[in-house]
């Protein structure tokens, strides 16, 4: 007989009336590794929530490791073997590895002095379990991040979880560390009978990594099974796709032909420390350059430079001229937009609203007389809103309420209000739900087909593969290649960006 | 998606209290006043009393505000006004031009502050600790130039200088209320209407953000401070027509920390980004009715930081909408 860990039967959860679980049901098999997949919106969290005794369930069973379990608090779902590892680092830098340990429960002498000692050995028991070598007494900080998350799941094993829920643990990993973190967790739920849930969007990471998932869609089950199919085979990513949205997406074509103009700028010989060294290319009107490499290739270094975020060399000329960007506020002037990665730290303005946000860029518009006209601000903010399909309750709320893939529209209005020629956009899809992300990509192509010249950098080839004209592969600072849209395969742009070369 | 609407829901009638709970703070202190009191509180005199003795620091966190929206703290405030005073009497004194003192310690002012502000945002060092420099610097300088003492105004060369803060408009309005109502419409006007004001918020919020939205954060900061210095030189000039002196000693002690406690129970964040001018005004009003409370009830003056601290705190309390778990 097969032995659960956990099995959450008809869970119902609805919040004044909005049903947001309508009876959902997950099984959990003991050992296992469980992608937990749907859209934003599509439950998971919630589900999540009642799992860890933040929010009670109106009705429904769990049922943990075959006991019947009842949580209502998260110190009940703590002292029953639950752990959650979220999508931000809970670590202190300033602190040792064997502190962050150990926080709130250091052990003590009889005397009531901390037992560095035995905290340290207790440490190194576990990271040995873990088969990880970290030093208990390395700061936190010189680690890498990867290690941190180690570390978050040490912490969780120290507290005896047998059930690891992580949510979206790999977003702020380089594809070594995640495989790293990975078999870290394979080693644990082999040897230790650790059970982990896996909420990501990375379906690639879902289907190399896991054993089962189960697929939500608005509250309810769709889908769920092995990642091993009956024939052997590993299930489709575009399959997992297609439960997720309710449609086909991934295999949705976007690309579409469009006219590629004159010489619109022409970089030459960029070198920004010793990041980027000496890069030169070009971009014309109406197309689309992506820029890709593997972590380390100072693509991200140079397209900052370019926005003049950081201290540069070399020369840019934009229509023939040559400009001078030692300031983001120069380069908006001189029509270059910038839309940053890690949107939360870098591009939304948290106190603010929806209209506040898509009109920061460009104020000047919304002028009368001297003041600024705030039924111009709401024209310009309900024009981006319907032309984006942005969906909030409304302008005057606050754009952290929005959804992922509607705060990057929001995110990309602002800098179309300001009507940039050139448009540079750095994983502009990053953190973004699989159906948003497509809309993203419609929008780059209109943008394309306006004449807007644009360079997008991201580390999916995926990415780069469907949107780019072009492509530029960087190495270490340097320009490695560069690929025309017929050339434009994961396995070329693989073999420049570590290094090597087509022949 | 549906937890926010039931928390918009469920919180409608607290968010109205939370989001007014400095005007209902007011409302319940002046009915208070009123019962204890009854009619000399009520009285317009009384209240023109109230505003007028809190105009200056007033004024003073009208800038303040600016200051904290984008992200910084001005500790110089009260020197910086000795300092502008001391520059306005002197001049006044020496030429008898009254219109070119005011327009001189009017740049002389904003000017100070600007450079504060050149070397929080080009020299990287947290405004707290320079301005905590400047306040050492200004007031040392002052003590040095006035000999430890103060300035007294030549009222036979400039005999209407003390007109401008003591003159009453239509014989019951003090001009100092005047020129608070005048700056408040003033900073109003720019936190809401204007580009600066935008982007004096969005730089408190989040730096970066703003930073990569082309927006130079350098300049706005720079003149956030520029404006805390023109609130600056106003109150100095209004407090050295009033006084008829400035004393490089006794004058403007603890104003930075009046001014920022007026800022701060009118409900304006520390962490920048967050607040409304409006508060500013709250602030003074509350502190203003203490004040006076107090003194009409004849409560020994002792006590009477002992009730602004529990106000500060506990106006802080009421109005801390996220509580995180």
């Amino acid at each position: 007989m097969e032995k659960f860990s956990l099995q959450m039967k008809d869970i119902v959860k609805s919040y004044n009336g909005v049903t947001v679980l309508k009876g959902v049901s997950l099984n959990v098999r003991q050992g296992e590794i469980h992608a937990l997949l749907g859209e934003n919106g599509a439950g998971k969290t919630t589900l999540m929530n009642i799992l860890g005794g933040v929010i009670p369930k109106d009705s429904g069973e769990i049922h943990l490791f075959g006991e019947p379990a009842k949580i209502s608090s998260p110190a009940d779902s703590q002292a029953l073997g639950i752990a959650f590892i979220h999508q931000e680092l809970n670590v202190v830098n300033d602190l040792r590895v064997y502190e962050n340990l150990f926080l709130g429960r250091e052990l003590h002498k009889k005397s009531g002095i901390l037992d560095a000692k035995r905290m340290c050995e207790e440490t190194a028991k576990i990271f040995s379990k873990m088969n990880v070598t970290i030093d208990p007494r390395a700061m936190m900080r010189d680690l890498e991040t990867s290690y941190k998350q180690i570390v978050e799941i040490a912490k969780s094993l120290l507290m005896d979880a047998r059930l690891i829920i992580m949510d979206e643990p790999t977003t702020s990993l380089t594809q070594k560390e995640i495989d790293n973190v990975f078999n870290i967790i394979r080693g644990l739920t082999k040897d230790h009978d650790v059970t982990v849930i896996f909420i990501s969007h990375k379906l690639g990471e879902v289907v190399d990594f896991c054993d089962s998932y189960t697929v939500l869609r608005n509250g309810e089950n769709v889908s769920s099974g092995s990642i091993i199919q009956p024939d052997g085979s590993k299930i489709n990513q575009a399959d997992l796709a297609r439960m997720m949205v309710g449609k086909d997406v991934l295999n949705q074509q976007v690309y579409e032909e469009h006219e590629i103009g004159r010489t619109l700028l022409e970089v030459k010989d960029m070198t920004v420390d010793n990041r980027v060294k000496g890069v030169s290319f070009s971009l014309k009107e109406g197309e689309i350059l992506g820029i890709t490499g593997l972590l380390g290739d100072g693509k991200d270094e140079m397209v900052r430079a370019l926005f003049g975020d950081l201290h540069h060399t070399g020369t840019v000329l934009k229509d023939g001229k040559q400009l001078s960007i030692r300031h983001p506020s120069h380069a908006k002037k001189l029509g270059i937009g910038y839309l940053p990665p890690n949107r939360k730290e870098n591009a939304i303005i948290k106190d603010m609203s929806v209209q506040d946000n898509i009109n920061i860029t460009a104020l000047e518009k919304c002028r009368r007389g001297i003041s600024l006209s705030r039924r111009k601000e709401k024209d310009i903010a309900r024009e981006f809103i319907k032309k984006l399909r942005i969906k909030t309750d409304s302008l005057i709320c606050k754009i952290t309420s929005l959804s992922g893939g509607n705060q990057q529209k929001c995110v990309l209005s602002k800098w179309l209000n300001a009507r940039p020629d050139v448009m540079i956009m750095s994983n502009p899809t990053q953190g973004v739900d699989v159906g948003a992300k497509n809309e993203i990509y419609t929008e780059i192509m209109k943008l394309a087909k306006q004449k807007i010249g644009i360079i997008v950098t991201s580390g999916e080839a995926q990415e780069i593969i469907k949107l780019c004209d072009r492509c530029l592969v960087m190495y270490h600072g340097e320009l490695r290649g560069e690929l025309s849209r017929d050339q434009l395969t994961e396995e070329n742009i693989m073999i420049l960006s570590t290094g090597g070369s087509l022949n | 998606m549906q937890n926010t609407v039931s928390k918009q829901r469920f919180g409608s009638l607290k968010k109205v209290v939370s989001s007014n709970s400095i005007v209902l703070v007011v409302i319940v202190m002046i009915i208070a006043g009123t019962f204890a009191e009854g009619s000399q509180f009520l009285s317009f005199q009384n209240f023109m009393n109230i505003l007028r003795n809190h105009a200056v620091i007033g004024i003073i966190a009208l800038g303040m505000s600016f200051v904290i929206i984008s992200g910084n703290i001005d500790l110089s405030v009260g020197a910086q006004m000795v300092a502008v005073a001391a520059i306005t009497v002197s001049f006044v004194n020496s030429t008898g031009n009254i219109v070119m003192g005011l327009i001189l310690g009017i740049l002389a002012g904003c000017a100070m502050s600007t450079v504060t502000g050149i070397i929080v945002t080009k020299g990287r060092v947290p405004s707290f600790i320079v301005t905590l420099g400047m306040q050492y610097i200004y007031r040392s300088l002052c003590m040095f130039y006035m000999q430890g003492g103060g300035f007294y105004l030549d009222k036979t060369k400039a005999p209407f200088y003390t007109q401008i803060s003591n003159y009453m408009l239509f014989g019951k309005i003090p001009m100092p209320v005047v020129y608070y109502a005048l700056m408040f419409l003033l900073f109003w006007f720019i936190s809401r209407y204007t580009k600066l004001g935008r982007h004096i918020y969005a730089v408190g919020s989040n730096e970066k953000a703003t930073k990569l939205s082309g927006i130079n954060t350098d300049k706005i900061k720079i003149l956030a401070f520029t404006l805390m210095g023109l609130a600056i030189s106003v109150a100095a000039i209004v407090e050295s027509s009033r006084m008829g002196s400035i004393n490089s000693t006794s004058s403007g002690n603890a104003y930075e920390l009046n001014a920022i406690a007026m800022t701060v129970i009118g409900g304006i964040s520390m962490e920048g980004g967050k607040g409304k001018i409006s508060g500013a005004l709250w602030g003074m009003l509350i502190l203003g009715i203490i004040n006076n409370m107090i003194t009409l009830l004849g409560v020994n003056v002792y006590l009477i930081n002992a009730f602004k601290g529990v106000i500060i705190i506990a106006a802080v309390l009421l109005q801390r909408k996220d509580r995180e778990l």
